[in-house]
């Protein structure tokens, strides 16, 4: 099968995923407790008043007519209006759809530089010092929990040597990737704490290999057996790994975005459920659930990129 | 070949990324374009395609305060269909009422209207509008606005607030500087009822037209109010624009401009203000006021507002139906430890039912810790073999959470073993008002100065909300209320509500707890800044001296 066979029959699998997405999200968000109509009116409402915002907001339709207003809704490009805002969840997803997933990238381009920087140091200088220090770091922000460790990077790059804001998301471009940058660090750093351990057993594995031997004999310079011939093989199960934390990437935004006061998916997110907004919470998570799969989509073909000996089936 | 298809990749990846970053750039101000700080410039979207409407001040000496919110509004700022606080903190900046509560929070003064005068039988009340009043636009006052707004406010079908209204018969406008509210019955809070910010007065037209089914709300985020500031347009996620209405009846405000910004985070909110990024945040948590304050250059100060923290019980789940099992819970409460270890040191021992108003009996007891006598009036009670109850706390209110966690400890003591449930607010809610409880923790704020609010709401049984829910119900009581409404004389209410107050502590379906305070902190150089009894704090006398 070539390449466009391939992405094709693909993108005819998302749709299944897809739907499969739509179902579980709205089962979920109504099977847990907790009435959208008293959480709008707050505790003052009467039962009637609560009745009449039912009724507007059409939750006293049967689920299956609901489910077909969502889902024949999202095919025609509407996802609806917000309970709680009563405006279309177009207007408040769209903005910040594209902030959440430029802070995904951005960490995503953070982790693969510093992934590669610290990954092919610790294997070159396997067991010895450096080799040590820089997995014992990565361990310890590894096992720190996000929201912890980007108050410990605002205390001491923001607030100790005053080199980037607190919080915030500022104006312009320039100030956007500015003001992102701890939050993407922070996301970056422990995203590549994975990759790194992954990369450095790869690296050194490779360097085993009797290609790489070969290589070494012609005569060839350290640095040029590293990037030609070994990075390259070594980088296939960490690209993997790299795609699949995507997923986990977006979620940690959630936590990060409260923390750093960005004003984008995971925020929103958030004081959606809490408020019981179906239709935002739908839409973000059918949204999330698609970029997961275009983004794994990437990495699948990115195989034969880096290894033309890959083929699909 | 490969290596090239790599790098378009890489290229791809990387564009992907920044174009993803653009949209929001678009809709940011040309700020990069001019030499002024990016504070100055900061404005909210539409500002690009619609000027603001130029200040008095040349760009240097702008005065700009910056402010860290813990939450974003919801409701429309629409002050009769307001239901959140971030909203309600934003219409008394921007839309007066004929009266409003004083500082203090304890009796109301004058604000659109500037004289009053009451029929012998109190059933017409005629109000004068203060002349030269005029909304942010320049358009003059009349009293058909205010008549438009309060028909809203009373009868709207958005409105939030109705109930407090319903002694109101009708409202007439015979000029434009006069108002008459008819009443159907005396009515003694109408006055604070009239300072309350559900009343605030909106342009006939935009009054009328925010009733409509289709109003957009981005409609009631363009403001047009009499109040010291207004709002040109605010989309959710961006910072709330205070801008200066040049118009102001009480002189031009100081700050050009107040930029408020959502900072959920309490830590960071409190290192943003650290930091000098933000003149001013709310909601520093009691744990770090003393911290905070203790920081060069910040301030943080606790202010008394009318606001009560309690446990609602259940009044008909036995053995909670026995009062002496009530009384012995709320002996058995060492409100110093939590008022200690709660709220640390920034609260205070609740001796009254009501938060501390008008009309609020400081002479009153209370229920002051003594395990002794909570031993012993459990023994003479129903619940004397020691009982099970539940206490449901809403997930994610830490000081709720604490509190339980120390009740559970101290109400062993005299045979209750508290199951602490840890559930989502909106479970809560549910439960409370289906009566699927025994207890939970909770917090009440007045939102006007006279107590008819809260007794109405905590004491009146019978029907929802069933006495804050406990479904405490004497018809002694609820006769007591009604007639506390209707009696003109002050010392005669005032005697009324010192009755009620007592009856409802001795009857103890809340274990009564503390009074509360509004924290904030801001920087040195900011003066003026006061949070009111009611927990607003307004920003016409907000300097900043930086």
């Amino acid at each position: 099968m070539n390449r466009f066979a391939y992405i094709r029959k693909r993108l005819i699998l998302m749709v299944f995923v897809l739907f499969g997405v739509t179902i579980i999200i709205f089962g979920m968000v109504r099977i847990i407790p907790g009435d959208p109509a008293f959480l709008i009116l707050g505790d003052r409402a009467t039962d009637q008043n609560a009745a009449a915002l039912r009724e507007q907001l059409g939750l006293n339709k049967p689920l299956y007519e609901q489910y077909w207003m969502f889902v024949s809704g999202f095919a025609r490009g509407s996802m609806g209006d917000s309970l709680l805002y009563r405006q279309p969840v177009a207007d408040l997803v769209g903005k910040r759809v594209p902030i959440s997933i430029s802070l995904a990238f951005y960490a995503m381009t953070l982790a693969a530089f510093i992934t590669l920087t610290f990954g092919i140091w610790s294997a070159v200088q396997q067991g010895r010092v450096a080799d040590h220090l820089i997995r014992l770091s990565f361990l310890f922000i590894l096992t720190t929990p996000n929201f912890w460790f980007g108050i410990l990077l605002i205390l001491l790059l923001a607030l100790g040597l005053r080199w980037f804001p607190v919080a915030g998301f500022g104006e312009t471009l320039q100030e956007h990737i500015w003001y992102l940058f701890l939050p993407a660090l922070t996301l970056g750093l422990q995203l590549s704490a994975v990759l790194i351990r992954n990369l450095r057993s790869q690296i050194i594995l490779t360097m085993r290999a009797d290609y790489v031997r070969t290589a070494r004999a012609k005569g060839l310079s350290e640095r040029w057996v590293l990037s030609r011939h070994v990075l390259r093989n070594a980088l296939m199960s960490t690209i993997t790994i790299f795609g699949l934390q995507f997923g986990n990437l977006i979620g940690g935004t959630l936590v990060i975005e409260t923390v750093f006061a960005i004003p984008g998916m995971g925020q929103l997110l958030f004081q959606s459920i809490t408020a019981r907004d179906y239709p935002v919470v739908q839409a973000i998570t059918v949204i999330t659930a698609f970029l997961v799969i275009v983004v794994n989509l990437f990495v699948d073909l990115s195989y034969s990129f880096l290894d033309p000996r890959v083929t699909y089936e | 070949m490969n290596k090239k298809w790599l790098l378009i990749a890489t290229l791809l990846l990387l564009i992907a990324a920044l174009g993803a970053c653009a949209p929001s750039a678009t809709t940011a101000p040309p700020a990069a374009a001019t030499s002024a700080p990016s504070g100055a410039t900061s404005a909210p979207v539409g500002a690009a395609t619609q000027p603001a409407a130029p200040s008095s001040a040349p760009a240097a000496t702008r005065k700009i305060l910056k402010m860290a919110r813990n939450a974003e509004p919801f409701s429309p700022f629409i002050p009769w269909q307001i239901d959140d606080n971030p909203a309600l903190f934003i219409s008394v900046n921007v839309y007066d009422t004929l009266l409003r509560t004083t500082k203090d929070g304890v009796s109301v003064e004058a604000a659109l209207a500037t004289k009053w005068e009451s029929s012998t039988d109190g059933l017409t009340w005629t109000f004068t509008l203060r002349d030269g009043v005029k909304f942010s636009d320049g358009t003059a006052l009349k009293a058909s606005d205010v008549k438009a707004s309060l028909d809203m406010a009373r009868g709207g079908e958005k409105s939030g607030w109705k109930d407090n209204y319903k002694a109101i018969k009708e409202i007439q406008a015979p000029d434009d500087k006069t108002v008459k509210i008819i009443l159907s019955q005396p009515y003694a809070p109408l006055l604070s009822v009239l300072a309350m910010f559900s009343g605030g007065v909106l342009p006939a037209d935009m009054a009328k037209a925010s009733d409509a089914k289709d109003f957009n709300n981005d409609n009631a985020w363009k403001t047009k109010g009499t109040g010291a500031y207004f709002v040109e347009g605010w989309k959710k996620g961006d910072p709330i624009i205070l801008k200066r209405n040049p118009n102001y009846w009480k002189g031009t405000p100081q700050l050009d401009e107040v930029r408020i910004e959502y900072v959920p985070d309490d830590n960071t909110r409190m290192l943003k203000l650290q930091g000098g990024e933000v003149d001013l945040v709310d909601f520093v948590p009691f744990s770090q006021i003393a911290a905070l304050g203790a920081q060069p250059g910040v301030k943080a100060q606790t202010f008394t507002i009318q606001q009560t923290a309690f446990i609602i019980l259940n009044t008909e789940k036995p053995p909670l139906n026995d009062v002496k099992v009530r009384q012995a819970l709320n002996y058995a409460t060492d409100k110093e430890a939590i008022i200690k270890t709660v709220y640390f040191g920034q609260a205070k021992f609740m001796n009254s039912p009501i938060p501390q108003g008008t009309y609020w009996d400081k002479s009153l007891p209370g229920y002051p810790f003594d395990l002794d006598k909570a031993k012993k009036l459990m023994s003479e009670s129903a619940g004397k073999d020691g009982f099970k109850m539940d206490m449901q706390v809403r997930s994610g209110n830490t000081n709720f959470a604490n509190t339980a966690v120390i009740l559970k400890d101290a109400w062993a003591k005299i045979g209750v073993t508290v199951d602490i449930q840890t559930l989502e607010t909106s479970v809560v809610r549910s439960n409370y008002r289906a009566g699927q409880f025994m207890s939970t923790p909770s917090a009440w704020t007045n939102d006007m100065n006279d107590p008819t609010q809260i007794v109405n709401y905590a004491m009146r049984g019978g029907a929802s909300p069933f006495a804050y829910w406990t479904r405490y119900n004497d018809p002694a009581v609820n006769d007591k209320i009604t007639k506390a409404d209707l009696e003109q004389d002050p010392k005669k209410r005032e005697a009324l509500y010192a009755e009620l107050q007592k009856t409802y502590l001795d009857a103890a379906p809340l274990v009564f707890i503390a009074y509360l305070g509004a924290t904030a902190g801001w920087r040195d150089y900011v003066q003026g800044f006061l949070i009111d009894g009611l927990s607003y704090y307004r920003f016409e006398d907000v300097k900043n001296n930086k």
